[in-house]
């Protein structure tokens, strides 16, 4: 036997070779029509892409929104009681009135009003404490700065 | 899709230059030596406690009525002081953690005075323009570490008004900036 029939069905067939040829013959593929059944329903694949990119971009927003939030709330935090002891103003008091009158008010939100005011009061007082600490602290630091350089000049001018 | 998330990301860029630019320091990196520190100041003001300052700052005394005119327009007033009982309890990396942002654009030293006894003191400015936009005062010596940070337009005419008064030294800056222009 020649390898032709193996290669091109050429040349003298092997028995053997078309015994297993006409076995296998039953599974060769054979052109028949397409049998699409007709209760098939089609279904277009959807892209998700777009959605997605959606989804992102909402992410993302919220993201954002959030940082902005935290920084603003952050921004908003009123400042820590400084260590440094200072002294408290004490409330003004007339000596032609010592003990003011009280006034109970049956209106609750006039003690509402009242309650806030003097809630902002007391934070207006603390701020203006905090501040000339502040002024305090920056100005002995400047002074220092002058007092330094004019050390420093004085050296060189030496 | 691609357009909406780009001008997203242009918005939120924009957000975060801007930012970038104003002159408050970012001095939560030194809240650790607080708990080594013997004394700690820490002011923090932003604008609407500075507003609020101001509201009861008295127009009558002539010292309140001066920081008033100081603290107006001021965004904020930030300050952070530590005292030491030792040396050593706070490292270059705190320092440099500051100074680090006044190397951003805007900001120019103004002073600068080393001593190897007796540390660092530097004086920064931010300049928006022509003008004075914000203040740093950094002081880093053995025992104590101070940053001072003042947001916003500060008057160094009104400042040096300031002096003398609340215990404030005559820094000469008046005289300073009349030679300067001289």
């Amino acid at each position: 036997m020649s390898d032709d029939y193996l290669w091109d069905k050429t040349g003298q067939p092997d028995p053997e070779i078309q015994q297993l040829e006409e076995i296998l013959g039953t599974l060769r593929y054979q052109p028949k029509p397409l049998d699409v059944p007709r209760d098939l329903v089609v279904r277009r694949r959807r892209s998700y892409i777009p959605l997605l990119a959606i989804a992102a971009s909402l992410l993302l927003a919220l993201l954002a929104g959030g940082i902005w939030l935290r920084l603003r709330t952050h921004s908003d935090i009123p400042p820590q009681q400084a260590l440094m002891e200072t002294p408290k103003p004490e409330p003004p008091r007339t000596k032609s009135a010592p003990n003011p009158p009280v006034v109970v008010a049956n209106n609750i939100k006039h003690r509402h009003r009242s309650a806030s005011s003097a809630a902002r009061d007391n934070e207006a007082l603390e701020a203006k404490e905090q501040l000339l600490l502040a002024l305090r602290v920056t100005t002995e630091k400047l002074s220092l700065v002058q007092k330094k350089t004019q050390i420093r000049n004085q050296h060189r001018v030496g | 899709m691609i357009k909406p998330t780009l001008i997203f990301l242009l918005i939120i860029t924009a957000g975060m230059v801007a930012r970038a630019q104003d002159s408050r320091l970012q001095m939560s990196s030194l809240d650790h030596l607080a708990a080594k520190a013997s004394q700690t100041v820490d002011v923090s003001l932003d604008e609407r406690l500075t507003r609020l300052a101001a509201r009861v700052l008295s127009d009558k005394d002539a010292d309140e009525k001066a920081v008033k005119k100081l603290i107006e327009g001021i965004k904020g007033i930030y300050v952070k002081s530590f005292e030491f009982d030792a040396d050593g309890q706070y490292v270059a990396a705190d320092v440099e953690a500051i100074r680090s942002q006044l190397r951003g654009p805007g900001w120019t030293r103004l002073v600068n005075v080393t001593s190897k006894k007796e540390g660092n003191v530097e004086v920064y400015t931010l300049f928006n323009g022509d003008q004075i936009g914000g203040l740093a005062v950094l002081v880093a010596e053995d025992r104590e570490l101070t940053i001072v940070n003042i947001v916003g337009p500060v008057d160094l005419d009104k400042l040096a008004k300031l002096e003398g008064q609340f215990g404030v030294p005559d820094l000469g800056i008046e005289q300073k900036k009349k030679n300067d222009e001289k």
